[in-house]
């Protein structure tokens, strides 16, 4: 692992001197306790953001960079839980990825859902990062967002070689082809994209839930779920007011947030990710939910539903990106470009149901239904049409980008959001 | 010669120095800098720079009192539970246990042995609105339909008081068990009933047991954050929440911080109240022997 | 003492004999078996004991041996597994001990370590809610007869562990009990501070006249202390009688054995007279025993025989007729300060001690190996019971025959 020797933050020597210097600095920050010491020393050292070179002198740097580097066969892949395809026999064989190895002989040779929420997961290897050491992984998946925005600041991601992304650029979606968080895809490649919706058990609400209005109906007290977080819970309610968040003003924040309070009786929890269960079980009738969840619930038995609400959503995009530091940064680089094939889209699609950045994988979900039979071919045809994992274009206009925050916007932002869901 | 009485001299500061070593490293440098981390200000973009903006305390308790006090109050009155069923289970066991009394112990510890978080998953389980528990006491009308225990306060605090139970019962079992059976047949022989061999005899002495308990219970119970977010709902959030949700998923460290520092001041206060009310002479000095 | 009766006598005796002193306790075939790993274990079996008001009566014998249960049974402490157990006429078998009017000094002194000294003695008054006054006035003078006056505002860790027993006495007597028990309390002290609290009990049991019964294996504090005392083996009471009884007229070869050092001479009956026993001996020798047929001695029956050793003569000359004689060689000479004691082997092959006091005129009587005679009085001569211990039954009306 190589030092950055003019790294500005607390000097190597003295965070060796606190871990020993082989052990990889990820495993000694999942040792429990010594994990908050981590983060706090690095905390203290953190002192500002490292620029990188920017202009045509970037794009000269980066295809340096990229021409030196080799494949190596292997590389390490940090993803969210249940966030790829799982074959009937094995849970932990990966078709997508079995076939990527027969056709590249690139193997993936850690693949870890490590990711269970941006913040902490970013709070993990910032550390790791700021020390000018790897994270032991070669690509993992940023949801866009404040942390996304901040590992780019910060310089923490390799930029991607343009000249691999072949697939990408025939086959990507416009929705994900330069977004605004990552302009020209300089960082990322987006892996799925999903709506933060409300998602609700019909049969237990005895009616159909168009609004963001629903969620503040009394005849729902104690049975509405909640995210607790800054990123969906205030998105989500800046469109309950008609807003759209992504050029949201402080105004209409303390508005979002009066809404929030007002609704606060009636919440039985705010829910980090945990809302599924209990939206299955019927200890909550409507929620705040991911599309995908949603579908994913479905069709392991549950009986709920999904929807855009009128005034609006958020539409938010998990990102492939490679960190700073990565070892194998080629063979995730050919990765990341493999999957935006329509057919591995598909493979992808048919199995975690999130919104597929590669519209092209509708007609092979067609072809796949045509070939099947009975209840296969029913819950195929009805992925191939689902707005949820092709966005019509109605839907599309109602979603939304979340708030970009500047730092002092998110003081003011947090301080608003944050008593509500630590409530 | 004198170099081995020097050395003989030196032995035992060189035997607690592993102790110390051990504190200075895991308690006195991380308290120092989590205080210097809770002064500072910035963020982690532009990063942290120490500016000793105490500030950050009173927002901090401005924004989250309710949660503190929340937290102090379901952890006294988990204490309570712990105390009240603790100490019939611990007696019963010292007294009544007999040739059992490990085996009674180990059952009592049997269920720790499996994850804490998994334990009260398991409670968040049973205790589900459509679970095994409530369905059933819902068909027999013992309870209206949309009655809930899961995200409410006393689910919060039987979830504590479950976990830290034995934290409790052990301590108290300890000071009863050396209690010599002989003094209770001293207070029988000196017409005491059985209400006043407890009242005046055992229950004094099994006084450092309870002190030890409570304090064991009440610390962590009051600092916890895995019930409440497991078991709890809106409106139940206790401080433990807030600092775990600061420091992991919102990494504003100054403010984590500085809630963990008035968390820590207000149970170290708290405890040495305690210790000089209830702490007096007497109970520490039969504790001391 | 003539207050020993029989157990058909103490079993329906309601009204104490006129002229005797009213007895405190009864127990009537009083047994106690536990059940152990091994199977039952006979812990007192099936004893009768009388002991009068005011007496100060030690139950003597090796741990182990039933004394500490029966203490107990008395306290309340354990149940009888048969029996009856009666304070003052009524029986209290199945009473608690805190309605006992019975107190304990427990051989720890089981002290409360909590209170000071003055609550620990204040305890069962403040329980039986005496007045405040009064209680102070009575913990205080009990202080006073216990010389621990000053001492009440102690903890009793602070307190030797003379005081300490002081207290554990002053704790039980202030409650003006019908009687004290006394588990060994005085085993916990160093050999001075004993003897010295010997005394001091003694006379604090002469000041409240109150029963006391004392349990200990020590026989010289039982010897010192007690008005009567039983000497008791496997749950079972072997003698019953004042120290002088049963040291000088030990009636078991356990007893003699048990109290002070006996010799043990072991003879064929060669003829009986009366209940006088004449044992085989060489033809210039002469074994006498009297008493003997109580015994069980029989003509062409061996007899166990002891002398206490201070009563044995050493003499270079046969003694004239009329005493107890029999030749030995001295094999060991130990000086003693106030006496000497002289091992002598006898031509029959036992060993005798003998013990000569010091007195002026006594120097060197004989010294190692020389050959010597050993001569006491007939009556000192003293049959033992050889036989395993019979039934008790049986025991008790040996011993009440004897008085």
């Amino acid at each position: 692992m190589t030092e950055s020797s003019n790294s500005n933050q607390l000097p190597p020597d003295v965070l060796r001197g606190l871990l020993s210097p082989r052990v990889s600095r990820r495993s000694v920050l999942q040792a429990g306790g010594a994990s908050a010491l981590g983060v706090l020393l690095a905390a203290c050292g953190v002192s500002g953001a490292k620029k990188g070179p920017t202009g045509t002198a970037a794009v000269d740097a980066a295809k340096a960079y990229w021409e030196k580097q080799k494949k190596t066969g292997s590389f390490n892949f940090a993803n969210w839980p249940l966030y790829i395809d799982v074959s009937d026999k094995n849970k932990n064989d990966h078709p997508s990825i079995d076939l990527f190895t027969k056709r590249t002989g690139i193997k993936v040779a850690k693949y870890s859902e490590v990711i269970q929420d941006t913040g902490s997961y970013f709070g993990k290897i910032q550390p790791e990062l700021a020390a000018g050491q790897g994270t032991g992984y070669d690509l993992m998946v940023m949801t866009n967002g404040v942390y996304l925005d901040k590992l780019i600041e910060l310089n923490y991601l390799i930029p991607l070689d343009q000249s691999r992304m072949t697939n990408f650029n025939a086959n990507a979606s416009p929705v994900v082809k330069n977004p605004s968080y990552d302009r020209g895809n300089k960082y990322t490649m987006a892996w799925q994209s999903g709506i933060t919706g409300i998602g609700y058990d019909p049969k237990r609400v005895g009616k159909k839930i168009t609004s963001w209005t629903d969620l503040a109906d009394p005849a729902l007290r104690g049975k509405i779920g909640m995210f607790g977080d800054t990123q969906d819970l205030p998105n989500g309610a800046i469109c309950a007011i008609g807003v759209n968040p992504e050029t949201s003003t402080e105004a209409d924040w303390r508005k979002a947030a009066q809404w929030l309070k007002k609704q606060q009786p009636l919440v039985r929890k705010y829910y980090e990710q945990d809302y599924i269960d209990p939206l299955s079980k019927g200890d909550i009738w409507a929620s705040m939910a991911w599309s995908g969840d949603i579908f994913q619930a479905n069709a392991s038995g549950a009986n709920l539903e999904f929807v855009v609400p009128d005034e609006g959503a958020p539409i938010w995009t998990d990102n492939m990106c490679i960190p700073n530091h990565a070892q194998h940064p080629l063979d995730a680089m050919i990765y990341m470009d493999f999957v935006y094939q329509p057919e591995i889209a598909a493979m992808l699609a048919e199995s975690i149901n999130y919104i597929t950045p590669v519209p092209g994988a509708a007609a092979v979900i067609k072809k796949d239904a045509a070939a099947a039979t009975g209840a296969d071919k029913t819950a195929l045809e009805q992925l191939a049409t689902s707005p949820l994992i092709f966005p019509t274009a109605s839907d599309s206009t109602k979603l939304h980008r979340y708030r970009v925050l500047t730092s002092a916007e998110e003081k003011v932002w947090n301080s608003l959001f944050e008593p509500i869901y630590q409530s | 010669m004198s170099r081995s009485r020097l050395g003989a001299r030196l032995t035992p500061y060189l035997l607690v120095l592993p102790g110390w070593l051990w504190l200075v490293v895991f308690f006195v440098v991380p308290t120092f800098v989590m205080l210097s981390v809770s002064t500072q200000t910035g963020d982690i973009v532009s990063g942290f720079q120490q500016t000793f903006h105490w500030r950050t305390y009173v927002d901090g308790w401005n924004q989250y009192h309710t949660q503190f006090i929340r937290s102090i109050v379901y952890g006294l009155i988990t204490t309570l539970l712990c105390l009240v069923i603790a100490y019939p289970v611990a007696y019963w066991i010292a007294f009544r246990g007999g040739a059992h009394k490990s085996s009674l112990l180990f059952l009592i510890l049997l269920p720790f042995f499996v994850s804490f978080v998994i334990r009260t998953q398991s409670w968040n389980f049973i205790l589900s609105d459509n679970g095994m528990l409530l369905s059933a006491l819902k068909n027999w009308g013992l309870v209206s339909q949309d009655f809930h225990i899961l995200a409410t306060a006393p689910a919060v605090i039987g979830g504590l008081t479950y976990n830290f139970l034995p934290f409790m019962v052990l301590p108290i079992y300890v000071g009863l068990e050396r209690l010599d059976p002989a003094l209770l047949e001293a207070a029988a022989d000196l017409y005491g009933s059985k209400t006043a061999t407890f009242r005046k005899v055992v229950l004094p002495l099994s006084m450092p047991g309870v002190f030890a308990g409570v304090l064991l219970t009440f610390v962590p119970a009051a600092a916890d954050y895995v019930n409440a977010a497991i078991l709890g709902g809106a409106r139940t959030t206790m401080i433990g929440n807030v600092i775990q949700t600061e420091y992991f998923t919102n990494l504003d460290y100054p403010k984590a911080s500085a809630l963990s520092f008035i968390l820590m001041a207000a149970l170290l206060l708290g405890v040495f109240a305690y210790a000089r009310v209830l702490g007096t002479e007497d109970v520490l000095d039969v504790a001391a022997r | 003492m003539d207050v020993v009766k029989t157990p058909q006598q103490a079993a329906v005796t309601v009204e104490p004999p006129p002229g005797e002193p009213v007895p405190a306790i009864e127990l009537v075939k009083i047994a106690k078996t536990f059940s152990s790993r091994r199977g039952i274990v006979t812990a007192v079996d099936a004893i009768d004991l009388v002991i009068g008001e005011g007496e100060f009566f030690s139950l003597l014998g090796p741990s182990g041996c039933g004394k500490t249960t029966t203490l107990r049974m008395i306290g309340g402490f354990e149940e009888p597994t048969e029996g009856q157990i009666l304070l003052y006429g009524d029986d209290v078998v199945g009473v608690p001990p805190n309605h006992r009017d019975v107190n304990m000094v427990f051989q720890s002194y089981a002290l409360f370590p909590h209170m000071s000294v003055f609550e620990n003695v204040a305890f069962g008054l403040r329980r039986k809610a005496v007045s405040k006054a009064e209680t102070k006035a009575r913990v205080g003078d009990m202080l006073d007869l216990v010389q621990l006056d000053g001492k009440s505002d102690r903890r009793p860790r602070e307190l030797s562990g003379g005081q300490q027993q002081r207290v554990a006495l002053a704790r039980a007597l202030v409650n003006r009990p019908r009687a004290l028990l006394l588990d060994e309390p005085l085993a916990a002290l160093d050999l001075k501070l004993r003897q010295a609290m010997q005394l001091e009990l003694k006379r604090i049991q002469r000041e409240v006249g109150i029963t006391f019964v004392f349990v200990t294996h020590d026989q010289n504090e039982a010897l010192t202390m007690s008005d009567r005392l039983v000497v008791m083996n496997a749950g079972r009471i072997e003698q019953l009688g004042s120290p002088r009884e049963v040291y000088e007229h030990p009636r078991t070869r356990f007893v003699a054995g048990f109290i002070g050092t006996s010799n043990l001479i072991t003879g064929r009956v060669r003829a009986m007279d009366g209940s006088t026993a004449l044992l085989e001996a060489a033809a210039d020798e002469c074994l006498v025993v009297p008493e003997a047929a109580s015994a069980g001695a029989g003509v062409g029956r061996d007899l166990d025989v002891t002398v206490r050793p201070e009563k044995i003569v050493i003499s270079e000359d046969r003694p004239g007729s009329g005493r107890c004689a029999i030749r030995g060689r001295v094999a060991e000479v130990v000086y003693l300060g106030t006496s000497t004691q002289y091992a002598v082997a006898t031509a029959g092959g036992t060993e005798l001690s003998v013990f000569v006091q010091n007195a002026s005129d006594a120097d060197d009587i004989a010294g190692r190996g020389a050959d010597v005679w050993l001569s006491w009085r007939p009556d000192h001569s003293l049959a033992l019971v050889t036989t395993q211990p019979a039934p008790a039954e049986s025991r008790s009306d040996l011993s009440g025959g004897n008085q």
